[in-house]
């Protein structure tokens, strides 16, 4: 896939773009269990809506994915917050925390993205988007062996940052 | 730090990762030597890399797939086999809880629908009866009855009896702090329960202020026996494993009430129980979680490496026992705890007895300070009647008073300072002094008879005081003191 000369809206493109979402969605249904396909449509659904009435543009297909994990992480995280919002974490369970998770690592990760963007953005795809190791090399144009030892980088730096942030 | 460093930071890392950690370590230290800044970067990164475990691993919609799930409630009157949903009455990771009414026998049930994901697999399924069955088994009146598993278009639901109150949860956070006879009862009848349920080899695993009703009556319920397991074997980990452990074991609970070895996948038994029974009654007497920090990550990360602040350090007047049986709760080595809900309930007796003398002895005390003062005032008034009278025997009478007033005075407060500052030689002490005292007491009281009859043809006024004084010395001595006594020491007279 080639640059256009002219960056076409999502709506123009509306089944490549949704093509390309369900590959994506691939990514979750991997380890599939019953019941989850249709967790992972859904979220497909709500990026591809999302991606659609912003009319973002895009370039290239590694652009695209790029675009597609940051309205999945959007997304997620909203979810996590809303769903936080309706408890007190003081009675939390094992979903809130993993929850709460999600929340702070989005928030470090916005840090992260300041100091190293690149960094950034392979957390996206590997942790919001769900890609492996070769999908995420694959977007990102580097080889798998550099993607393992970017992302042991990332997980150090944000175990780091969230587990110093203050009690 | 500019970018050029930050990039050779990366570089150092990325180069480090194929070395064992600590020639790693080394290595890093030895490239960057010309460079403070950059080596400690590299080496904190690399400390963080070699705890983060299976941080960030799975992806996030996998670790939390009901992210993505319709979370809808059912409307009011929506049937499901028997059951006729009234109304929702709370949600948790399991999934919604109704009240609904059960048609067959026209009767109120709390109705737990489990979320989808929690029930797809079928040897799941399996194992849900079988915990369903094993909590069914429960019959206590401090623990919440479950009624049935039923299954309906291939959904679960769990029935149990409604209880009708407020949660400790809500307790805690609409204050005021309950009194210590309140904290005390709420410790006895949740660790009653709790035994029950340990004797027949049943851990709760999700013990938590939410999970505690206290009923209309005023009774406390636990609920949700055993229920803790029914999250499948692929999700027990999925939250604290996902952030600290390295090998996702099993995890189950919730992460602020777990104990050190749940967080980390161990073996689970009756003395996690225990564990959150100690942050249970902490957090319901002092409206703070012993671990509490800004996040939940926080809290658990406190759990596994620092001690609660005692107790007693945040409210003063907790009782020294209860205080000691929180502080074992909460040990960190599940050895150091108490092996079972039953020894907390034995251990809360215990306390109860030594502090029960404690309120009473009080009244001791006052009685050996008031029995003081009456020496005083006997060899007083016996040197005034010898002020009086002054033959040899008024004289001797004074002296012998004098003397006998100033032993007993000293013993009584011996005793007095044993019973304040050394309590475990009490017993000894009062062993060693009662047959004194209780003598020197005949003796003071019959000189002072013997006194008053002396000078009674003189002063006859006086004469009578003193009589009365001794008769007042004589019944405190046989009548008052055993009474005192037996308030403050119990049956060891």
């Amino acid at each position: 896939m080639t640059a256009p000369d002219r960056p076409p809206a999502a709506q123009e493109v509306a089944p490549l773009v949704y093509d390309e979402l369900r590959r994506l969605a691939a990514a979750y249904m991997r380890r599939e269990r019953p019941g989850q396909t249709l967790q992972a449509t859904a979220l497909v659904h709500e990026a591809y809506l999302r991606l659609a009435s912003a009319g973002t543009p895009w370039h290239d297909k590694r652009h695209f994915v790029g675009i597609a994990a940051r309205a999945m992480r959007q997304i997620l995280v909203e979810r996590a917050r809303a769903r936080g919002a309706q408890k007190r974490w003081a009675g939390l369970d094992r979903v809130t925390l993993t929850d709460a998770l999600a929340a702070a690592a989005s928030e470090a990760l916005t840090r992260l993205a300041r100091v190293d963007a690149e960094l950034a953005r392979l957390v996206e795809l590997r942790y919001f988007a769900g890609l492996s190791i070769e999908e995420a090399a694959e977007a990102l144009g580097i080889s798998p062996a550099t993607v393992k030892r970017r992302w042991a980088l990332a997980r150090a730096w944000l175990f780091r940052e969230l587990s110093e942030s203050p009690a | 730090m500019t970018p050029d460093r930050r990039q050779r930071v990366a570089e150092l890392f990325e180069a480090a990762l194929d070395r064992d950690a600590e020639s790693a370590a080394q290595w890093i230290a030895r490239e960057a030597a010309d460079d403070p800044a950059v080596r400690d970067e590299a080496l904190s990164l690399l400390a963080s890399h070699s705890r983060a475990g299976a941080f960030l691993e799975r992806p996030i919609a996998e670790s939390a797939p009901d992210l993505l799930a319709d979370d809808e409630p059912l409307a009011a009157g929506t049937t499901i086999g028997a059951y006729t949903i009234v109304r929702e009455i709370g949600r948790g990771g399991m999934g919604h809880v109704y009240l609904a009414s059960d048609a067959r026998l026209g009767r109120s049930v709390a109705l737990k629908a489990l979320a989808p994901h929690l029930v797809c697999d079928p040897t799941h399924r399996e194992r849900l009866r079988r915990e369903a069955r094993a909590a069914a088994s429960l019959s206590h009146p401090g623990i919440c009855t479950v009624f049935a598993l039923e299954e309906v278009e291939g959904a679960l639901y769990i029935a149990t009896e409604f209880v009708d109150g407020r949660t400790l949860r809500d307790e805690i956070d609409a204050g005021p702090r309950p009194s210590v006879g309140e904290i005390v009862r709420t410790a006895r009848e949740t660790a009653a329960a709790l035994a029950a349920a340990h004797a027949r080899g049943i851990v709760h695993r999700d013990l938590k202020p939410e999970n505690v009703m206290r009923a209309r009556d005023g009774s406390l319920k636990i609920l949700d026996f055993g229920l803790a397991r029914l999250a499948p074997p692929d999700d027990l980990s999925r939250a604290a494993a996902l952030t600290f452990a390295t090998d996702p074991g099993l995890v189950v609970g919730t992460p602020a009430y777990m104990a050190p070895e749940q967080i980390n996948g161990g073996e689970v038994d009756a003395r996690a129980d225990v564990f959150a029974m100690g942050v249970l009654l902490y957090e319901f007497a002092c409206g703070i979680h012993p671990f509490g920090g800004s996040s939940p990550l926080a809290i658990v990360a406190r759990v596994l490496d620092s001690d609660a602040p005692p107790i007693e350090s945040r409210r003063v007047e907790i009782p020294d026992g209860l205080a000691a049986v929180i502080a074992r709760c909460l040990q960190k080595a599940p050895a150091d705890r108490f092996r079972s809900a039953a020894e907390i309930v034995e251990a809360l007796r215990a306390a109860d007895r030594a502090a029960a003398p404690a309120r009473h002895s009080a009244w001791w005390r006052t009685h050996q300070i008031a029995i003081t003062v009456i020496y005083l005032a006997a060899a007083i008034l016996s040197w005034q009647m010898k002020e009086w009278v002054e033959t040899p025997v008024t004289v001797a009478i004074f002296l012998a008073l004098g003397v006998a007033a100033t032993i007993g005075g000293v013993l009584r407060g011996h005793l007095v300072f044993t019973e304040r500052m050394n309590r475990a030689w009490l017993a000894v002490e009062r062993r060693r002094t009662t047959r004194l005292l209780t003598a020197l007491d005949v003796a003071m009281a019959a000189l002072l008879a013997g006194d008053a009859a002396w000078i009674a043809p003189v002063r006859a006024l006086p004469a009578v005081f003193a009589l009365s004084a001794a008769a007042g010395l004589a019944l405190a001595t046989f009548v008052l003191e055993p009474a005192t006594t037996a308030a403050a020491f119990g049956e060891d007279l």
